[in-house]
């Protein structure tokens, strides 16, 4: 056999060694994921919500999956950094995405390059209630900042944090519901949304109940509707928007992606460590701690997606509608 | 208020907390000093470690490590122009001439008392004003930030060197500020469609390319390869240098309190603006940028007190006034804690505790950081051939882990050639991060400015805040302006006149 021959056998034979494991692959995979270290890439900086709860769940689901993982913050781009390479990523479940509803609010408005296809939801662990939070020493209740507003079209100034974020969103949603001539002014960072709502510079701002709480309890905020179907347990007096008549119950959510090429059988091994991590008394207390509690948080997978696809939908009709 | 300071001077003297309180200094020393590494990272990184930590420990642990951090940055601009955190930018100009001058020792010394100078007094206002100041800040909105903002950009015109050399740099940062997402319309402006431009340009590869690298391509192009010194003594107390620099550091103290109370406006900031404030009111501002104490002496004192200062509106109403004070309260709440306007009242024993330990770190800054420079100092006697290569290296880790971005890491070698050619035009580098820094906030505080007042330019004239601080801008550009024009005038006169 000339050496040239040898070649080719060995190089038939190596091929055909290369492609039985990758058939069988699927199944190997799922049976012993995660076969290597996770990497978990966070699309927000270092210190803010996304940023705490992957790094509270980070040892959980160490433990939980037998494995280390490497916390990333991708923060630029409003996260769409870690969208993008997660989308690229080998798609082993090896690499997870922590993102925050900012993912589906700058997809909406054209920031964000990576569809919602190109990911797969594993899914919500957390749901924060929005609010509409007024400055009481110019709006008594939520009766008095309607009339104010259809009293005086054009004057009322809302505040929130960034352009195209969960707190533009819940603007844009809720001046469509109400019919409102109202405007929004964007913040780049919460602190000066709520100095100057406590100011009195603004009317008021959209914002999280649980990153308000000291205000609303001193007095010197005061929310007068929470986005929601019933009125919260911990807030029984405060008005929700379905009672209004608007159908508004979306806060600023947080949750895992992986590539959309993902098998399913890995995709449900995710979702079940989640789902362990989200029962556990020592994940319930962090939500109790940082105030999170005031809903269920745990969607999944399926749920999730119809979810986001309908925000997506919603969000970028809002958008154009606001261009026009 | 005095017997709960007392109480928190006793907590702090438990053996326990002295010993985290000198462990965070030197933490916050080597943090600082690396170019790259800032407060913000420094205090994420531990971050976890204090869940463990009982609540009091904890918060001594983060608040020392940030106000040491602020302090050394200036170890590295002073010896080698690479400044170790963006407040440092400013003590790079007249700490690095120093330095090449063999006045190292001098210089290091200078920027220590100021710092520890200017830290005491953030950290006594912040023990006695804070609720009082708190509610000073409320009264700053958009209008008066953009009124700020105007104010700092004047300093243009007293910077020194060609006019038109300045207005160009600071067009330039103004320019380069505007890339990024539009923050109130959400527009990609001049991004390319590109990703790692959607953020906009960061601070930290702009000041690290144009300073640290540009620095290391000019030794490394040949004409100044010799080392300037070889013993570093750092002087602190020279009473000489502090008659002459004491009524700049009173006036950096202050004005960096002043601007630090401000929320989202940092140190950098206030080191920026009291430099410029140093510099007009100097009489010979001629000297600054080639060597001059009160140089040091202003951004370093100014930084310092910002820093303090951006605690204020965080212990009193639970607003953060810089990034990492941002973090801070994060991990407040991460222990269970509520700021918030009630704060002050329902944790005051911690919060003393911790305003006790931010007073003693001053002190510990003052003694400790004489043997700490003294590790860099022997680095300055290794060749330059190696030790160019290592600060090279130390601005590339640095840059790469603020955004974990290789691309960031280019646009810093980038900055670093222009930075290197425009210093060969004597540019003025500063009037760029003038623009850099202040063009955000003038251009997002306009709009929001107008769209608190439904487009209507008299906001700015009819809130008492802004219209002085507009008023004093225009009085302080016309002066800078007119002054130099009457001075020509009178040489003319006089030429003429000996002419007949």
């Amino acid at each position: 056999m000339s050496s040239k021959n040898k070649m080719i056998v060995f190089g038939s034979l190596g091929v055909a060694m290369l492609m039985g494991p990758t058939l069988a692959a699927a199944d190997e995979a799922a049976n012993d994921y995660p076969s290597e270290d996770l990497k978990f890439l966070v699309a927000a900086g270092a210190g803010g919500g996304t940023d705490n709860f992957t790094r509270t769940v980070q040892p959980m689901l160490e433990e939980e999956l037998d494995t280390s993982i490497t916390v990333i913050n991708l923060p630029s781009a409003s996260g769409s950094v870690a969208h993008q390479r997660t989308a690229n990523s080998e798609p082993d479940g090896h690499t997870w995405d922590f993102a925050s509803s900012t993912l589906v609010t700058s997809l909406a408005a054209g920031q964000n390059p990576t569809e919602l296809e190109e990911l797969t939801p594993v899914a919500r662990m957390q749901s924060d209630v929005m609010t509409l939070i007024v400055n009481p020493d110019k709006h008594e209740d939520l009766e008095a900042f309607l009339s104010y507003a259809e009293e005086n079209p054009g004057e009322v100034t809302i505040g929130g944090t960034h352009a195209a974020s969960p707190d533009k969103m819940a603007f844009l949603s809720f001046r469509d519901a109400s019919g409102l001539d109202i405007s929004f002014i964007p913040y780049d960072e919460e602190g000066s949304v709520s100095s100057n709502v406590l100011s009195g510079n603004i009317d008021g701002m959209f914002g999280e109940i649980s990153s308000t709480l000291n205000y609303i309890e001193s007095g010197d905020m005061r929310p007068i509707l929470v986005f929601a179907e019933d009125r919260l347990e911990n807030f029984p007096d405060i008005p929700t928007t379905v009672e209004n008549g608007w159908d508004l119950t979306d806060g600023n959510e947080r949750g895992v992606f992986v590539n959309a090429d993902t098998p399913p059988e890995i995709v449900s091994q995710m979702e079940d460590a989640l789902k362990s991590v989200y029962d556990s008394d020592e994940y319930q207390s962090y939500e109790e701690k940082v105030n999170l509690h005031y809903r269920e948080g745990w969607m999944g997978s399926e749920e999730y997606k119809e979810k986001l696809e309908e925000n997506l939908e919603l969000y970028t009709r809002l958008i154009e509608e606001t261009n026009q | 208020m005095i017997e709960n300071f007392l109480g928190g001077v006793a907590v702090v003297f438990q053996p326990v907390n002295l010993l985290i309180l000198m462990s965070a200094v030197f933490i916050g020393f080597i943090g600082g000093a690396l170019p790259g590494i800032s407060g913000v990272i420094l205090v994420v990184i531990l971050l976890p470690v204090t869940y463990g930590m009982d609540a009091t420990a904890a918060f001594m642990l983060l608040t020392a490590i940030y106000g040491s951090t602020v302090f050394s940055g200036l170890i590295t601009a002073i010896l080698y122009r690479a400044p170790g955190t963006p407040e440092a930018v400013m003590t790079s100009f007249d700490g690095y001439p120093m330095t090449q001058q063999g006045e190292a020792g001098k210089a290091l010394g200078i920027g220590i008392l100021s710092s520890a100078i200017g830290g005491l007094v953030g950290t006594v206002a912040l023990i006695v004003f804070t609720p009082l100041l708190a509610s000073v800040a409320l009264q700053f909105s958009s209008p008066e930030y953009f009124a700020l903002a105007v104010l700092g950009l004047t300093v243009v015109a007293s910077l020194g060197g060609k006019l038109i050399y300045g207005l160009i740099g600071a067009a330039l940062g103004l320019f380069i500020a505007t890339v990024g997402i539009d923050p109130l319309t959400g527009t990609p402006r001049y991004t390319f469609g590109s990703l790692n431009l959607a953020e906009g340009v960061g601070l930290i590869p702009v000041i690290v390319g144009l300073f640290a690298i540009s620095e290391v391509m000019k030794r490394a192009s040949g004409t100044e390869t010799q080392q300037p010194l070889t013993k570093v003594k750092v002087k602190i107390f020279d009473s000489a240098i502090m008659r002459k620099i004491a009524l700049t550091l009173s006036r950096s103290s202050l004005l960096g309190v002043a601007i630090g109370i401000l929320p989202g406006i940092g140190a950098s900031t206030a080191a920026m603006v009291s430099y410029s404030e140093a510099v007009r009111w100097s009489k010979h501002p001629q000297d600054f940028g080639k060597g001059a104490p009160e140089g040091i002496a202003a951004p370093e004192a100014a930084n310092n007190a910002a820093a303090m200062g951006a605690l204020v509106p965080l212990f009193a109403l639970g607003i953060p006034g810089s990034g990492t004070t941002a973090i801070i309260l994060g991990a407040f709440i991460m222990h269970g804690l509520q700021p918030g306007p009630n704060f002050m009242m329902v944790s005051s024993d911690l919060i003393y505790a911790v305003f006790a330990g931010l007073f003693i770190v001053n002190f510990m800054i003052l003694v400790f950081s004489k043997p700490f420079i003294k590790l860099f100092t022997k680095l300055l006697n290794t060749p330059y051939s190696v030790l160019g290569p290592i600060i090279v290296m130390c601005c590339i880790v640095g840059t790469y882990s603020v955004r974990n971005s290789m691309f960031d890491v280019w646009l810093m070698l980038g900055f670093g050639v222009l930075g290197f050619l425009l210093e060969k035009l004597r540019f003025p580098l500063v009037a760029i991060i003038l623009g850099l820094v202040l063009g955000p906030i003038a251009e997002s505080e306009l709009r929001r400015s107008l769209a608190m007042s439904q487009g209507d330019m008299t906001i700015f004239l009819s809130r008492p805040i802004s219209a002085t601080l507009i008023g004093v801008a225009i009085a302080l550009l016309s002066v800078s302006i007119l002054i130099p024009l009457y001075k020509k005038y009178k040489e003319k006169r006089l030429y003429s006149a000996n002419a007949d």
